[in-house]
Parts: structure tokens; C-alpha cells; sequence
């Protein structure tokens, strides 16, 4: 499933999307409080057009911008940033999570210090919802070994 | 306006069940893989339907967006895994 | 006297066919020579088609008309424009830059872009008019009680070289009802059509024709130009 297709159409079709799609799921995440989205929303659409790399262009082209050992790199990074923030809460005498201690760190009243501390949850939480789906999808299609070079 | 739009999404509604039923008795397995595109395909004017009818179109063409494009990439997902099949046997 | 003579015509014509042999054998080698070389350079383009774009002079080029595409998008998504909404944005289209700067323009063409996109938005009105045209006469089969369809598949070599224009070409022909691309081998493209005056239509090749005049390659033969000429050339032909 993870090689090369051989049809044209579908190779240039999926290059010319991928960053396309990418651009729309940082949208996603980042307007989470306007309209319909979030982070595991905007998480999924990375997946997918990592996916979506993925089968058209074959392993090798996806390893460039985004390998396997990246992808669990990356599942840990967004749970770092999620716990990170909350215990930086905790650091400024405030309970687990609760952003508006976070105001004089950021010099802005504590509503706005509420709002980007949920933006950088968010955030958190997209990174790592793309990585085990990337990780997920790349697990179940080879079985676990890795494909050979193209 | 608004019950013009409201009869095109009911007539809608009533064309997906007629491709629903390549889905549910369509012999083999290509049959049903492109009547469930063509359900996402009028799915997605549906939803801007219902945007339109309750005067947030902004949101649902967020929404039909994603919905589009997590459509075609399923579609292909479906296609690979069928050629992969075909070629093990 | 006359035997010598016979005996060097024989002689003559033995080296004729002798040279004729030569020929016709190195004719061949040459030919199964240039159609494995065209396939070696085919081959060789299609994996070559990011490399040429991983060059440091192209890529800098590539990265800004890449990041410019994206923020003008972002603009379109989200209708914000206040400080903090844009400074997302430039970061955000920064970073899907950085990921994936080689994926937009992954053999970049000569050609002047403003000439190309305004052929563009010309050449949109005229599919959408093929494609209303298409629509009633599909709709007309398949609403008919005896559905006089004749299922055929057309295939046509194509004369357009870089691989968007073969897109735009496919995608094109898929959108107009009647007729679906199946794939393109070795610039064949194989057409799946539903009656025979859409094959009839698909094989004019006007479409083709204006898909070239877009991409600006080999539109040197149009269409109409070779009408034109047509009574000229009966004319020479009849007075030579």
C-alpha cells in the first residue's frame, strides 16, 4: 500500500493538495474558538494529508519531511506542551490548567491569558493526534517492518 | 428563497436513497466504493444547504470543506488497498 | 566485352544490395537505441521530477512563491485581519513552507505566468459551457426508455509534454459528462466514453488544443490555423 502509484494523475493531483490541506488544518486548529474545530480536529486533517502523502508518493518522499521515528517524537511533544503549560500554571501558585494565572508571565489581562493558554493546548493536542494517526496508519500497512527504499 | 432551497435539499435527500441502494445490493465491491463517493458528493451540497437555511453559512463550509476532503482521501485509501489485494491474489 | 560489362553491373548491384543490408541493419539498431533512450529519459524525468526542484538556485524561488500562495489563502479562510490573527498566519504559512516548499512547483517551466493565468480564467467559461452542453445530452440518454448507449474506450497520443498540462487535460475530460479518463500511458490517454457523439467530440481534439494554448507547448499547430491553409495547399497541389 505505501509505494509509489504509477499513475500520474493521482502523483501531481497529491502534491499539488498536500500543502494545501496542511495550511487548512493549522487554520482549523488556530480558529478553534470561532468557528468548528480545535485541536483534534485539525489534527486529524494533518494525519491525513500525511496519509495522503503517504500512498501516492511511497515512504521515501514522506521521509523527508516526516518519518516514523519523527512521528513518535512528535506524539511526545504535543503531550509536552499540553502538560507543560498546565504545570507552568501550577509554578505561578495557580491549580493544574488554570490559564489565567498565566497573565503576568504574558503581560495581558487574564482573559486573554485564558484564551492563548487554550490556543497552546490546542496546539499541543494537534501534534500529537497527527502523529498517531500517521503512526496508526503506517503500523496496520506494513506490519511493522519497514518498506525498502524506492 | 429559503423554500427553494429547502425543496432542492429534500430532493437531495431522496436521490441519496436511490444511490443507496447500489450501496446495499451493488454486486461486488467497485460498485459500492463509488456510490459511497457520489453519497459524500451530494452530502456536501446538503450541508451548505443547511447552512444556508440557518444563516451560518461560514461555519458549514468549514465543515463541508473537511468533509470533501476526507472523502476523496478515503476513496483513495479504498482504491490502493483494492489494488494491493488484487495483485496479492 | 559485354560479359565484363554484365560482370560489373552483377558486381555493382551486389555492393548496392551489400550497402542497402548496412543500412537497413544500422537503421534498426538505431531506432531500438532511441525508443529505450526515450524510455530511460522518460523514466529518468518522472524520478528526477523533485530533484529539479531540490537545486538551491530554484529553491528560494520556489519557497517565497510557495509561502505567497499560502498567506493569500489564509487571508481567504479566515477573514480576520487584526495583528494577532495575521501573525498566525505568517507563522503557519511559514511552517507548511519549511515542510513542504518542493511540493507546488516541482518542475518549474519556462514561461510567462500573467500570459498563463489569464488564459486560464479564459479558458474556464468555455469548459463550463462544454460542460452544460454535455449535461443535457447525457441527460437526454439515460432519461430516453430504450438508453441508447454505446460504451466505447478511445484512445488518442497526445502532443502536450509536461505532466500539469496532462492533468488539466484528464481533469477536464472526467468533468464533462460522457466521458471519463481511465489512464495515461506513455502519453496515451486511454477515454472511457458513453455514446458515440461524445467520442465523436472527444476525438476533434479541440480540447487538447486549447489546453495547449493555455500551457503555451505545442500550440504551434492549432486547429484553425490548418483550415486556413487547407484551400492553399489544394491550390499548390494543382498547379504543380
Amino acid at each position: 500500500m505505501i509505494h509509489i502509484s504509477d499513475d500520474i494523475i493521482i502523483r501531481t493531483l497529491a502534491r499539488i493538495l498536500v500543502p494545501f490541506i496542511q495550511l487548512y488544518a493549522l487554520y482549523v486548529i488556530m480558529h478553534g474558538h470561532y468557528s468548528p474545530g480545535g485541536g483534534f480536529q485539525g489534527g486529524v486533517i494533518l494525519g491525513a494529508s500525511m496519509v495522503l502523502l503517504l500512498i501516492t508518493h511511497g515512504y521515501g518522499e514522506t521521509k523527508v519531511r516526516f518519518s516514523e521515528r519523527g512521528a513518535v517524537i512528535f506524539s511526545s511533544i504535543g503531550l509536552l506542551i499540553y502538560s507543560g503549560i498546565g504545570t507552568l500554571c501550577l509554578v505561578f501558585f495557580g491549580n493544574f490548567l488554570d490559564y489565567g494565572k498565566l497573565s503576568t508571565l504574558l503581560q495581558v489581562v487574564p482573559a486573554h491569558a485564558r484564551s492563548l493558554g487554550i490556543l497552546g493546548v490546542e496546539l499541543g493536542v494537534g501534534f500529537a493526534v497527527m502523529a498517531v494517526m500517521f503512526s496508526i496508519f503506517f503500523d496496520i500497512s506494513t506490519s511493522g517492518e519497514l518498506p525498502v527504499d524506492e | 428563497m429559503t423554500t427553494f432551497f429547502l425543496g432542492i435539499g429534500v430532493g437531495l435527500c431522496i436521490l441519496v436513497f436511490f444511490v443507496l441502494y447500489r450501496v446495499v445490493f451493488g454486486p461486488g465491491i467497485f460498485n459500492r466504493v463509488a456510490a459511497i463517493s457520489a453519497i459524500g458528493t451530494k452530502t456536501l451540497v446538503i450541508l451548505l444547504i443547511i447552512g444556508y437555511l440557518y444563516d451560518r453559512i461560514d461555519m458549514f463550509v468549514d465543515i463541508s470543506m473537511v468533509y470533501a476532503l476526507l472523502n476523496f482521501i478515503g476513496t483513495l485509501a479504498v482504491a490502493k488497498y483494492l489494488e494491493m489485494e488484487g495483485e496479492r491474489k | 566485352m559485354e560479359v565484363t560489362l554484365l560482370v560489373e553491373a552483377m558486381d555493382n548491384s551486389f555492393r548496392l544490395m551489400e550497402n542497402a543490408k548496412t543500412q537497413a541493419i544500422e537503421l534498426l539498431n538505431s531506432a531500438v537505441r532511441l525508443t529505450s533512450e526515450t524510455r530511460a529519459v522518460e523514466k529518468k524525468k518522472f524520478e528526477t521530477i523533485f530533484t529539479g526542484a531540490r537545486e538551491a538556485r530554484a529553491r528560494v524561488q520556489n519557497m517565497i512563491a510557495t509561502f505567497g500562495i499560502l498567506f493569500v489563502f489564509w487571508l481567504v479562510l479566515s477573514a480576520k485581519f487584526d495583528l494577532f490573527h495575521l501573525s498566525l498566519g505568517v507563522i503557519c504559512s511559514g511552517v507548511v513552507t519549511f515542510m513542504s516548499h518542493d511540493l507546488l512547483f516541482a518542475n518549474v517551466r519556462v514561461g510567462d505566468i500573467r500570459l498563463m493565468l489569464w488564459r486560464f480564467v479564459t479558458y474556464i467559461p468555455w469548459l463550463l459551457y462544454q460542460i452544460l452542453l454535455a449535461n443535457f445530452h447525457v441527460a437526454s440518454l439515460v432519461l430516453s426508455p430504450r438508453m441508447p448507449i454505446y460504451p466505447q474506450v478511445v484512445c488518442f497520443k497526445t502532443k502536450l509534454e509536461s505532466d500539469m498540462s496532462w492533468v488539466t487535460l484528464a481533469n477536464s475530460i472526467t468533468l464533462t459528462p460522457g466521458t471519463i479518463t481511465m489512464d495515461i500511458r506513455e502519453r496515451e490517454f486511454f477515454v472511457h466514453a458513453l455514446s458515440k457523439k461524445v467520442a465523436d467530440d472527444l476525438s476533434t481534439g479541440e480540447m487538447e488544443d486549447r489546453v495547449a494554448h493555455m500551457y503555451m507547448e505545442a500550440d504551434h499547430i492549432y486547429i484553425q490555423d490548418v483550415l486556413d491553409v487547407a484551400p492553399i495547399f489544394g491550390e499548390l497541389r494543382r498547379t504543380l
